[in-house]
Order: structure tokens, then C-alpha cells, then sequence
């Protein structure tokens, strides 16, 4: 059955889970307008965790739990697209390398973290050893780069790789306790996380390794992105998507949907594909 | 449909009071959009994540949702934590298991509801040298593992009094000292 779909305008928005609905909010600059937010995929019955948006295809893809499967659908208009259906236990957060075409997610009971192409084949799994609870996962395509967060109540990290999995290494693992949500920011080069357990937003950056604290005392953060010089993420307490300016790290809106019930993951809908060049355009 | 003009032209959402209903474009599929809190589902029949129930009563009594019940063997940050329906636990932690996460997971003993995670599950870690068939599991509240011939200790890890070898692999044999000149 095809969901109730809703094409949202042109521009860029935000795109976040509910329960069984995707939602949007379109931004103006970079304030959401609450005014504008709809429901474009409305699929009752569905568990949604992560999101992640295709800006060449338009179209967004999402992980959702019991039963679990990974799933697409244009973001204006059209039926939902199985991509993958069996083989994942409990597929959490998911990223798309807009410019090698492929889709990356952890799975939260396989303990791993998967690569496949946009329509599911050629799949395989690339990091397999050393997760407890993988949750967020982010591509940098231009930089051919991985970014994921484990919230391993004994060992919680943020970890890098290349896109094949390979070069792995921690970047983060003091001071860390539930980092439920990672953005990459591509214009600042900037890795920001959101903690639900020492409820800080920090940011920084992967090259250099500068950590500096965004914002303190935070609530219970899920799912987080960015765009801009914005964060936003979304919160399990509040039941809020909260924007933060990561000049000064302030609040600076929050949007509460009219159903009060959990958020999880978020992502950004560009209008256009960031500027960046395939980095496997020579081979 | 609006349009027609007659009496049946619009209908009640089959949702309960206070929810609202959509049409779904081509399907015709009636949904409810705003369950009453803590449910969901097209008629508003499942329970939220984190919760479990029947709030319609689809499969019998009228179960209205509640939080999983995981014997505190639950991690409030996972999410899917038990089945939306049944209640089924799904995301057992501090290696528990079963459908309450109310016992120790295979390879593992001890009280799966102590109060402290330090306090409940232990792993077997049965010797291999001494344990039947090099099993890994044992017995779910003492440990005891399934020990060879002439094995004792809770790992199957060393010989019956009177009884050696226990690297046989096999079980131990008897030691045979000549009872005048030993000591046992």
C-alpha cells in the first residue's frame, strides 16, 4: 500500500522519524519554520530509527525495527522501495554516499556495519569485529570517509574508516558515554555529537583532533544533524528536533511536533548535492 | 467523499475518541493520524516503542500498553526493546536471556535477577579438559558443568581425591600408590 505522500517544496529541509512517520521541516535560512513541518511518509505499524537522504534521487532512505528491514521512497511522491529485507536483526542508524551510490548501516544486533548499493545488491559487510551498540553512521563522500558512534555503556567511541572499512581508528573514547547522535558538517570539516549520558554537544575536527564542548546540559539526544553553521537533534525527552548554533553553541529554536511522543533519527535534505568530486572518480 | 451530497458521504474514523483519520491517496486505505499517546498503528493498535500491549483488544482482552518488562536486564537507550505485542524481551543485557530476561543466557550462571549486574550472570568458563564433550554451558543457578569420569569442581577443572591425568582429556585414573608407601 502506498503511504500518504505529501511532496514537500523546494529547498532544504529537515527529515525526521517518528514512530511511523517521516516528517519535514523546511528550513528559511537556517530557522526551521514549524508552520511548514507535514508528515510526507506516514507508515503506521512502522518503528523508524535512522534516516538518510539521497539529494540525487531525492529520496530518502530509513531503517525501521519489528520485523526490521531498510526502505526508500521519493521524497516527492511514490511508492516505498524495499532495499534491504532480510538479514538485518536490528539495523540502526544509515548514511548514503550520495556520490559512490552506496548506503551504509549499523545494525545494533549483528554488531556490524554493512555497505550495499543504492537498490540493496552488492552488499558486504565492512567492519565486523569490536561494536557492542553501533548506532549513528555518517559518510563524508568527498573524503572517501566513515564516521560511526557505539554507545557501549563499558567503552563508548566514535570511530573512523575509510568507506571499504579499512584504516579504522578510534577518535573519541574519553569522556564519552551514550553518543547517540553524529553530523558531519563538510564546509567546517567539523564532527559534532550529541551525549545522552553526559549531555554534551561537542564538536571537532577529525583532521586535528581539537575536541571543544558545545553546549552542556542537554537533555536525552537521539538522532542529530547539520546544516550550515547548525546542529539539530533530535530529543527523547523533550520530544523536540532542538537547533543549536555551533557559533557560541546556543539554542536557538526548538520544534515540537503535535504528536508527543519519541523522535529518532534526523537528516538534512539538501536542495542541491553539497559541491565535491567522486573520490573514486579515477578508477 | 464530500462531493456526492447524500447522507453516508462521510463516515466516522475508525479511531479510537480522539484520534484523527486520512484517507490514503489511491489505496483508499483509511489510517488514524493521532493515536491516543503511547499507541500507534493504523487503527492505533500497537503500543509505542518501549512498551507492549493490546490496546484494542485484537487478540483478546483489552491489554492497555505498558513499559517492557525486562527484569531490569534492559538498556533504556536501546531501542526495540521488547515485542510491542507480547511483551517478549528482545534486548536482554548483562548476559541474560529467556522472555523476561529472567535467566542467565547459555554458557552462563547464576541469578539473572540479582539486584547488582556484578551479581548475576557469570560465565561457565568449564574446563575443557574436563568437561563432557568439551561443553561450554552448565547448570543455570550453581554452574555446575557436566564433568568426564573422576572430575569434580564446579568447572570440571581438577581430579577426584585419589585421581590423576586429568590432561587425558578423558576423565582422571585412579593414582594406583602402593598403600604402604604413601601418605593418602
Amino acid at each position: 500500500p502506498r503511504p500518504n505522500v505529501q511532496p514537500p517544496p523546494s529547498g532544504t529541509h529537515l527529515v525526521f522519524a517518528q514512530n511511523g512517520r517521516i516528517e519535514h521541516i523546511p528550513l528559511e535560512g537556517y530557522d526551521m519554520k514549524p508552520d511548514q513541518a507535514k508528515t510526507v511518509l506516514h507508515l503506521p505499524g512502522k518503528l523508524i530509527i535512522g534516516v538518510a537522504y539521497d539529494c540525487v534521487e531525492k529520496m530518502v532512505y530509513w531503517t525501521e525495527i519489528s520485523p526490521s528491514s531498510i526502505n526508500k521512497a521519493s521524497l516527492e511522491g511514490g511508492d516505498i522501495i524495499p532495499v534491504i529485507e532480510s538479514g538485518v536483526t536490528s539495523p540502526e542508524g544509515i548514511a548514503v554516499d550520495h556520490l559512490g551510490r552506496n548506503i551504509f548501516w549499523t545494525d545494533s544486533s549483528t554488531d556490524q556495519i554493512e555497505v550495499a548499493s543504492m537498490d540493496g545488491s552488492q552488499r558486504r559487510v565492512i567492519v565486523a569485529t569490536d561494536l557492542v551498540n553501533p548506532r549513528a553512521i555518517i559518510a563524508d563522500p568527498p573524503n572517501g570517509n566513515l564516521y560511526w558512534a557505539d554507545w557501549d555503556r563499558e567503552a563508548p567511541k566514535i570511530e573512523t574508516a575509510y568507506m571499504d572499512g579499512t584504516n579504522r581508528r578510534v577518535l573519541v573514547k574519553d569522556n564519552l558515554s551514550l553518543p547517540n547522535g553524529l553530523t558531519y558538517e563538510p564546509q567546517s570539516s567539523l564532527l559534532c555529537w550529541a551525549d545522552a549520558g553526559t549531555r554534551i554537544l561537542e564538536c571537532m575536527n577529525p583532521g586535528r583532533g581539537d575536541r571543544r564542548k558545545m553546549t552542556e546540559g542537554i537533555q536525552y539526544p537521539f538522532g542529530m544533524t547539520s546544516y550550515g553553521k547548525n546542529l539539530y537533534y533530535t530529543d527523547w525527552d523533550r520530544q523536540a528536533v532542538v537547533a543549536v548554533d555551533t557559533n557560541g553553541g546556543r539554542e536557538t529554536s526548538e520544534f515540537l511536533p503535535l504528536k508527543r511522543t519519541k523522535l529518532y533519527g534526523i537528516t538534512t535534505a539538501y536542495a542541491q548535492c553539497p559541491a565535491g568530486q567522486n573520490y573514486c572518480a579515477a578508477n | 467523499d464530500s462531493t456526492k451530497g447524500t447522507d453516508e458521504d462521510c463516515e466516522a474514523c475508525p479511531c479510537p475518541s480522539g484520534a484523527t483519520c486520512a484517507v490514503v491517496p489511491r489505496t483508499a486505505e483509511v489510517v488514524c493520524t493521532n493515536c491516543p499517546p503511547g499507541t500507534t498503528g493504523k487503527r492505533c493498535e500497537l503500543c509505542d516503542d518501549g512498551f507492549f500491549g493490546d490496546p484494542l483488544g485484537q487478540k483478546g482482552a483489552v491489554r492497555a500498553c505498558r513499559a517492557c518488562k525486562c527484569s531490569d536486564n534492559m538498556d533504556p537507550n536501546a531501542v526495540g526493546n521488547c515485542d510491542r505485542e507480547t511483551g517478549e524481551c528482545l534486548k536482554c543485557i548483562h548476559h541474560t536471556d529467556g522472555f523476561f530476561c529472567d535467566r542467565c543466557k547459555e554458557g552462563f550462571y547464576g541469578n539473572a535477577l540479582a539486584p547488582s549486574p556484578a551479581d548475576k550472570c557469570k560465565a561457565c568458563s568449564c574446563s575443557p579438559l574436563g568437561t563432557q564433550g568439551q561443553q561450554t554451558s552448565c547448570a543455570q543457578v550453581t554452574g555446575q558443568c557436566p564433568c568426564l569420569p573422576q572430575v569434580s569442581g564446579r568447572d570440571c577443572s581438577v581430579c577426584e581425591p585419589g585421581f590423576y591425568n586429568l590432561a587425558s582429556g578423558t576423565g582422571c585414573e585412579r593414582c594406583s600408590c602402593d598403600n604402604i608407601g604413601s601418605t593418602s
